[in-house]
């Protein structure tokens, strides 16, 4: 019963299309802005009851999502008109044509009123090609219990979490127990643990100048750091190939003192039947000694952006500022913890609620943006170029030196093209 | 007579291009024409943004090809893959279907059990199969450290050789059942006679299965064996599902390195060019295959 | 004497089913978890305690994926019969017509499919947005008939060449058509060959995935697999939600299995005996 009323709910879907109004097609996920979505679509179409909503949920897992939008966008389908891209998606596509331009469809205020460093990642040549629509960023997670047992302060540096864990794992003598453990696979957020912890140094993928340099030497000890927590320990082998679930999994089961992954965890782990309930915190992502104002929370979100191909322009736009609106990101960040990117909405009264995503905010003060924008259409290569050079400085197939010196040759090549 | 046969044997020969062409269509439309196009894209170059047209350059991605490292390890991880997994995959199915070809109670349950695997979707089965790998928390560490088989958890998929071995346990997991299948329906059809024959010879079951056996059941195990090669020289699933190609590349399939260069680097042209040359080594295999049948009959 | 040899046989059977079965067992078990259960360490082999919270809330949460079946299984219908029907013809005129360069189309045919399909989707969207055919079943069923018409015309040709050439011959000469020389006799003849290559193809087409991702981007028109893909986050893994709908979408395969597990073998038999 329940299934034959069901295809004729969607029958009436696809048929009862009404005259004259305009139709738009909307992709985005529907785990990653989670509720917020399906509550701002029954707030737009009060609003504008003239211009409908079709809502095409796809897969939130981005390499999934990506296969669609490349074979759709190849292809200059008019549809989806509106869709979410990741943040380092954006200047990427913007590049290849897939995205419209936004000056002009959008108020110069409205453009203005979002995070300056996000909206950089969407840039390309001064142009806006897509608005924030939330942030997420690495942080730092810790067993508030177990620093409290072995009387030691919150870590604040990487030289502290190495020296933490090690009192730590020596006093609970479980061979199963870790110190850190982390995305290390070679995976995207393998690359933004890398830039954690360069940055956090003081390093980058970039010099004071503005040049490429890879391979500077506040990124080869930031890097050789990371080989030495392997030798010594702190990070188990099989760090090498967890995945952000994979991580949270273990420190969810009480097996390790530190996690570092997205804000995704917090919820999993503050839930009421999670072994760890109560026992852990955050902060802001750690730094090496001397270089506390270091920016080294890697962020990322998803933005919204228009189909260039789209027949609705118009409408288009005018959906894409009421979904990124102040009001609608309030809201998200109130009931769904969702992080906001109108820095504006931080501020607001309301926000006193929402203390654990007050405290993502702080985090986000140190935020950086991966060098999607610069890279444009190549970051895709030069994000992999990174995974594996990276990876075979773990895996110790390349010496530091060696892996950051190809990485540097090659990214250098891939952008010369 | 001459007359009227050669014109019968035309209408018999519309009749059967009438008879044909639908399935021809509809290949076309969904296989010849994007494989004309693939290999039109791999001669080829176009701009990012897709404002210049297609232009011709001839040889020059296949060129870059045979100076990729990645291509070749990706070459051979595939051929290591296949020429690990097959012989592997065409003894258990064998076995299987000896088994399975037995008479005991709950034959139908117990063949529809062993059917199921290859029956499940490939990418839902190697997640799973992921997870019970997973070092820290996977099923198969918990039972060896709990029953003391191993002192330490077995980093599975960290390790470039391991990593490489599990992939060929799931894969043999998944599609022993289905050479089984194949194989099981070629013993049903060898006449019981020639057992009996064997038999009254003195032939023990070793001898039996060796010179009755196995002679008959050449057809289909070349035919399992073709289809299988096929598939596991295409394989793509189980490691983009299980080791992401890693470590590093160690377990990176041609057509791994072919969806990455063509949906994460969107150069459509070089993994034309990849895909080509992978077809190329697919058709050579199957030449091979059906060669050796022809030679041996 | 006689005892000994059939325990052993018992225990081999028993052990290839153990193994065959483990990961959806573990798959169901993890289905009927807490999720504390599922991430509990050391694992919980078994479910303490069982619930069935996770189907009850998917089919409250996302009843979309009881669509999503039907949508598989709707393709999934049409394809095999499809498949089945040209890939029949086609395979009857190549085996039996003695059809002008028969071998040269039948390795023509064998040799596209050999073509790796992560290529193909590019241009194949492409097409299909041209004619009209995304989100559409007809779209995706002729997709998936393109796919797996190679494999079909060879199996259902390897069968015919198995039958015996009498009763056509005798047929004929009775002035019978070919269509209905087909249509009477050859098909009510290789039934079984029919079912087999049916059930597999079925199978090919619920669990195809990028195709259907692809060419079917409504909600409304989405397959099992990809509705499924749905379920993950961006960096969370929910197994105690991706179990449950794996083992709701694959109780129709597993039925449909059951059923015809003995055609299966049954038509293979013939099919490969030439």
């Amino acid at each position: 019963m329940k299934l034959k009323s069901l295809a004729l709910a969607t029958a009436a879907v696809l048929f009862a299309v009404p005259a004259f109004a305009e139709d738009l097609v909307l992709s985005i996920g529907a785990r990653g802005y989670g509720p917020a979505v399906e509550r701002n679509l029954e707030r737009f179409a009060k609003a504008n009851p003239d211009i409908k909503i079709e809502w095409n949920k796809v897969s939130d897992v981005p390499g999934e999502t990506r296969k669609l939008y490349v074979t759709s966008l190849t292809a200059k389908s008019p549809t989806p008109d509106v869709y979410a891209v990741d943040v380092i998606w954006a200047g990427e596509f913007a590049k290849r044509g897939w995205l419209q331009p936004l000056n002009g469809l959008l108020p110069d205020t409205a453009i203005a009123a979002f995070n300056p460093s996000l909206v950089s990642a969407a840039t390309v040549d001064g142009k806006v090609y897509a608005l924030p629509l939330y942030a997420d960023g690495i942080h730092f997670f810790y067993r508030s219990d177990l620093l409290q047992k072995y009387g030691l302060a919150v870590p604040k540096t990487w030289e502290e979490v190495v020296a933490d864990s090690k009192v730590i794992a020596d006093g609970e003598k479980n061979p199963q127990f870790y110190g850190f453990v982390s995305m290390w696979a070679k995976i995207e957020g393998l690359y933004m643990n890398w830039l954690a912890f360069a940055n956090g140094n003081g390093g980058g993928m970039f010099d004071a100048n503005g040049k490429l340099a890879v391979n500077q030497p506040a990124n080869v000890k930031a890097t050789q750091f990371m080989v030495d927590m392997l030798d010594k320990g702190v990070a188990p082998e099989s760090i090498l190939s967890m995945k952000p679930d994979d991580a949270r999994t273990l420190f969810q089961q009480g097996r390790a003192a530190f996690l570092m992954v997205q804000d995704f965890v917090y919820a999993p782990l503050a839930a009421p039947d999670s072994p760890v309930a109560g026992k852990f915190d955050f902060t802001r992502v750690p730094y090496f000694d001397g270089h506390p104002d270091a920016k080294s929370t890697t962020m990322g979100g998803w933005f919204l952006g228009i189909n260039p191909n789209s027949q609705h322009k118009e409408a288009a736009a005018k959906f894409l500022d009421f979904f990124t609106a102040y009001d609608q990101q309030l809201a998200a960040a109130v009931e769904d913890n969702r992080a906001p990117t109108i820095p504006a909405v931080y501020k607001d009264p309301t926000m006193a609620k929402a203390e654990v995503l007050a405290k993502f905010g702080a985090d986000f003060d140190f935020g950086v943006v991966r060098p999607s924008a610069e890279a444009g259409s190549n970051y895709p290569k030069v994000s992999e170029i990174m995974q594996i050079e990276i990876t075979n400085a773990l895996h110790k197939q390349k010496t530091v030196e060696q892996a950051l010196n190809d990485a540097q040759s090659q990214i250098e090549a891939v952008l010369a093209q | 007579m001459t007359v009227l046969s050669s014109r019968l044997d035309q209408r018999r020969q519309a009749v059967a291009f009438g008879f044909v062409t639908p399935t021809l269509l509809v290949i076309t439309l969904i296989l010849v024409y994007p494989i004309l196009q693939s290999i039109l894209l791999s001669f080829g170059d176009s701009s990012i943004d897709g404002s210049e047209p297609w232009h011709f350059v001839g040889l020059k991605h296949y060129a870059e090809l045979m100076a990729d490292q990645r291509f070749w390890n990706a070459l051979g991880v595939t051929l290591t893959f296949t020429g690990l997994s097959i012989p592997l995959e065409l003894i258990f199915g064998v076995a299987l279907a000896l088994l399975m070809n037995e008479h005991f109670r709950g034959k139908g349950l117990a063949r529809l059990a062993v059917l199921f695997p290859w029956a499940l979707p490939t990418a839902l089965n190697t997640l799973m199969w992921r997870w019970m790998y997973n070092t820290d928390y996977g099923l198969f560490n918990a039972v060896a450290l709990q029953t003391g088989l191993a002192h330490r958890p077995i980093d599975w998929l960290g390790d470039a050789t391991l990593a490489m071995l599990s992939m060929v346990v799931v894969s043999v997991w998944k599609t022993s059942s289905f050479m089984a299948l194949i194989i099981l329906a070629g013993l049903q059809s060898i006449p019981k006679e020639l057992y009996e024959a064997g038999r009254m010879d003195g032939m023990t079951k070793w001898q039996e299965f060796r010179q009755i056996t196995l002679p008959l059941l050449r057809g289909p195990i070349l035919v399992a064996l073709i289809v299988r090669s096929m598939d596991a020289l295409r394989t793509f699933e189980l490691p983009f599902n299980l080791t992401d190609g890693g470590p590093v590349t160690a377990t990176e399939s041609l057509s791994l390195y072919a969806y990455k260069v063509i949906f994460d680097f969107i150069e459509f042209n070089y993994g034309a060019a990849i895909v080509v040359a992978q077809f190329l080594v697919i058709f050579a295999m199957s030449l091979l295959y059906i060669f050796t049948l022809r030679n041996k009959d | 004497m006689k005892t000994r040899p059939r325990i052993g046989l018992y225990a081999l059977v028993v052990l290839s089913v153990v193994i065959s079965f483990l990961p959806i067992v573990w798959l169901i078990l993890t289905s009927l978890k807490t999720t504390a259960g599922i991430y509990a360490w050391p694992p919980q082999y078994w479910p303490t305690p069982i619930t069935l919270a996770n189907y009850i809330k998917i089919i409250t949460d996302s009843p979309e994926l009881l669509l999503y079946v039907l949508n598989s299984f709707i393709v999934g219908v049409g394809c095999t019969a499809l498949t089945l029907s040209i890939g029949g013809l086609a395979g009857y005129a190549l085996a039996r017509l003695n059809m002008r360069r028969a071998a040269l189309l039948m390795v023509v045919i064998l040799a596209v499919s050999m073509f790796p399909p992560v290529s193909l989707l590019p241009s194949l969207f492409q097409n299909f947005l041209n004619l009209g055919l995304l989100n559409t079943y007809t779209g995706l069923i002729i997709a998936h008939t393109g796919l797996f018409l190679p494999f079909t015309v060879w199996m259902l040709a390897s069968y015919f060449s198995t039958l015996p050439a009498e009763i056509e011959e005798a047929a004929r000469m009775d002035g019978m058509g070919l269509m209905r020389i087909f249509l009477t006799i050859v098909i009510p003849l290789s039934w079984p060959g029919f079912v087999a290559t049916g059930l597999i193809v079925f199978i090919f087409s619920w669990n195809e995935f990028p195709l259907a991702l692809v060419l079917m981007t409504q909600n409304a028109m989405r397959t099992a697999p990809v509705g499924i893909s749905l379920y993950p986050g961006e960096y969370a893994f929910p197994w105690e939600t991706i179990s449950t709908a794996t083992v709701i979408a694959i109780v129709p395969i597993l039925v449909l299995t059951a059923i015809f597990q003995k055609q299966i073998v049954g038509g293979l038999t013939a099919g490969s005996g030439k």
